[in-house]
């Protein structure tokens, strides 16, 4: 435990440095003295005088985004670890279980059947129709055999995920005109910038509490990377565990999900990436993965709000543009090996 | 509107200024680049979008209507009774055999995305190969490639002598050539006067930004780019808009128009409840509480207009919009 100490600092020194990156850089130009005053006043009551619109922006507008991406990162890939040694699949990660899907369904019914004046925002329906992709996954899986074969759990979010998509594209065809689907498209890549302070408080408290859980179990995960059967045999209650950790994977991603959109990539290349760095432990594995999704999405929301001058991409392009060539060369470092 | 034209027709044929000459059959107009044959002036007619069927209904042709579609607000007043006579194919994009069903002579359409080489209903061959004529706004194909981007990308800024021409062709068309004549003259009456009430006045400080919708409320909005009509109603008034991409409805980040801070802001009314944002006092709700756009100068002093979305559309609408524009901008205060 005391060697753990100086990587744990060294830990929080990088997430505080990534989120002030976060913070300083952004669309337009603000000097980083006018970004360093702002944060004084507000965090320690400085008092110097600044223009009200940039405190906002800084304060308000960027530092909630890299809290939120550091948040949803960390809690993405979180889940993507569960899910791997769950499922004992490399391909494993939080939106196999057909949640993204189920989201995107969600969040275009919304959109298309004009229930936006009706309280339910588009982020709402994104978290409804995740958690009914999920549901529908598990009753799939449970009606197809028995709980400790985790190949039935992956066919059937392969299925549900079908469903859903399919669904989607029925419902974009069948009603959107091209205005609209531009608009659904624009949430379904994944978008940080409708984020302000209650989605902070809403992602933090997900991610810190998805993180604590499994770091709780992470004994059992442990075993059930031997699989379920080795994990029986270590005095674990195989289906009762397996079923909590799932359904904490379900609940983060679908928070996530519903603030930020569908951001891929993070969940599957995260853990894979440190695993090889650091092996499969994971009393280790946990928190590095958590800290190093963090950092990706920070980064990767940083460039999609600055590689074109005026204009944001949508940072799911940006999580998949790095995420795959990184997959690939994981995947021919692992040439040879089971 | 209709009264007024009347009386102007009235006028303008006592005085034989605007006795313009019947239509000469066969005509052939050339409109976006297929050229259309009419062996007579079109009897039955459809509609593909809400400025070509209130251009026909100003046009005094509404009888000659058998059918219209893809909808965005209420039509406008004046045509109220009108339009009740002609059955709506659509609320948005009619299906192509819905559109050759009722057995029309003439198609006119809005936007080439509706009727073109990628039509939603179908291409302009479709409807030749069935003998029926198309007729293409030309504000939607004049100097813009619909091909490119959701809402095309316009290569030149936006003309609103593309407005005038698409009248004075279906007043020919329809060999209503002076209607089409005293029609025009209204709408460019409405324009001076627009660019009247702000002569005198400096507005070279003066900025403004077009907030269409957003597909959340909190995301970054669709607002008016360069080129487009909004950026027109702006050009013609002498007020610089903020945004400066030149696509026409691009989305761009609070961070970047709150920055920019406006001298006005202008957001859209439309009966459309697709997004929450759609509605004008969702946007006005978000503007004064959002921690950063609650800051701007526009939000501070109320200068915030609210106009319907039509007249920020190549339509007759655009002037009397214009009109809203320039009054708000002479008083320098929004109207309640």
């Amino acid at each position: 435990m005391m060697k753990a100490l100086p990587y744990s600092a060294l830990a929080l020194l990088a997430l505080l440095a990534a989120v002030l990156a976060g913070t300083a850089i952004g669309e337009t130009n603000l000097p980083p003295q006018v970004v360093y005053q702002v944060l004084a006043n507000h965090l320690w009551q400085a008092g110097y005088p600044v223009d009200p619109i940039d405190a906002g922006i800084v304060w308000n507008y960027r530092l909630t985004r890299a809290l939120v991406a550091a948040a949803c990162g960390a809690g993405l890939a979180t889940c993507g670890v569960i899910l791997q040694a769950l499922l004992r699949n490399p391909l494993a990660e939080p939106y196999l279980l057909g949640l993204s899907a189920g989201a995107s369904t969600g969040a275009v019914l919304v959109g298309l059947l004009g229930l936006g004046s009706v309280a339910l925002s588009m982020s709402g329906g994104a978290f409804i129709g995740a958690l009914a992709a999920f549901l529908l996954v598990l009753v799939l899986a449970r009606a197809a055999g028995p709980s400790n074969n985790h190949a039935q759990v992956i066919l059937a979010g392969i299925a549900g995920s079908q469903l859903f998509t399919a669904l989607t594209a029925l419902l974009i065809t069948k009603s959107a005109t091209a205005e609209q689907a531009r608009g659904i498209l624009f949430w379904l890549l994944g978008n940080l910038s409708g984020v302000r302070w209650p989605s902070v408080w809403q992602a933090l408290p997900v991610a810190l509490f998805g993180l604590a859980v499994c770091l709780w179990h992470r004994r059992a995960l442990d075993a059930f990377t031997f699989g379920a059967d080795s994990a029986a045999s270590l005095g674990i209650a195989v289906r009762r565990t397996q079923l909590l950790l799932i359904s904490c994977a379900a609940l983060v991603t679908a928070v996530m999900v519903s603030i930020v959109g569908a951001i891929g990539f993070v969940g599957l290349v995260i853990p894979h990436a440190l695993r090889l760095l650091l092996g499969p432990s994971h009393s280790r594995l946990l928190p590095a993965s958590a800290l190093g999704g963090a950092l990706f999405l920070i980064a990767a929301d940083v460039l999609s709000r600055t590689l074109i001058g005026g204009q944001v991409i949508p940072v799911g392009v940006v999580t998949a543009l790095i995420g795959a060539p990184v997959f690939a060369l994981i995947l021919v470092s692992r040439r040879g090996r089971p | 509107m209709l009264p007024r034209i009347a009386t102007l027709l009235a006028g303008l044929s006592l005085t034989g200024l605007a006795q313009a000459a019947a239509t000469l059959y066969p005509l052939t107009v050339d409109n976006c680049g297929a050229p259309q044959t009419f062996a007579q002036a079109p009897e039955r007619a459809v509609t593909i979008g809400q400025a070509g069927t209130e251009m026909l209904y100003a046009l005094g042709l509404g009888d000659k209507l058998v059918g219209s579609s893809l909808w965005f607000n209420n039509v406008l007043p004046e045509f109220q009774a009108l339009n009740a006579k002609v059955p709506r194919l659509a609320d948005n994009e009619p299906s192509f055999e819905a559109v050759v069903g009722k057995r029309p002579q003439l198609v006119a359409v809005q936007f080439e995305w509706m009727v073109g080489a990628q039509g939603a209903v179908a291409t302009r061959e479709q409807f030749s190969e069935l003998n029926i004529a198309t007729y293409l706004l030309p504000s939607d194909c004049e100097g813009k490639d619909n091909l490119v981007g959701a809402d095309g990308t316009r290569l030149q800024a936006f003309q609103v002598d593309s407005i005038y021409k698409s009248i004075s062709q279906l007043a020919e068309i329809f060999d209503v050539q002076d209607r089409g004549t005293a029609l025009n003259a209204d709408l460019k009456g409405r324009l001076d006067s627009a660019k009247k009430q702000l002569a005198g006045k400096d507005l070279s400080n003066t900025s403004a930004l077009f907030w269409f919708s957003s597909a959340d409320l909190g995301i970054d909005p669709y607002v008016a780019g360069r080129q487009g009509v909004a950026d027109f109603m702006l050009r013609t008034l002498g007020v610089r808009n903020v945004v400066e991409s030149t696509e026409e409805w691009p989305t761009v980040g609070w961070e970047t128009l709150a920055k920019a801070n406006p001298t006005w802001l202008i957001i859209a009314r439309m009966d459309r409840r697709r997004y929450p944002a759609d509605d004008y006092r969702k946007k006005l709700e978000f503007l004064r509480h959002d921690p950063v756009t609650k800051q701007m100068d526009a939000v501070r002093n109320n200068r915030i207009i609210i106009l319907d979305a039509d007249a920020m559309q190549a339509g007759i609408r655009l002037f009397r919009g214009l009109q809203t524009l320039s009054a708000a901008f002479a008083s320098g205060e929004a109207a309640p």
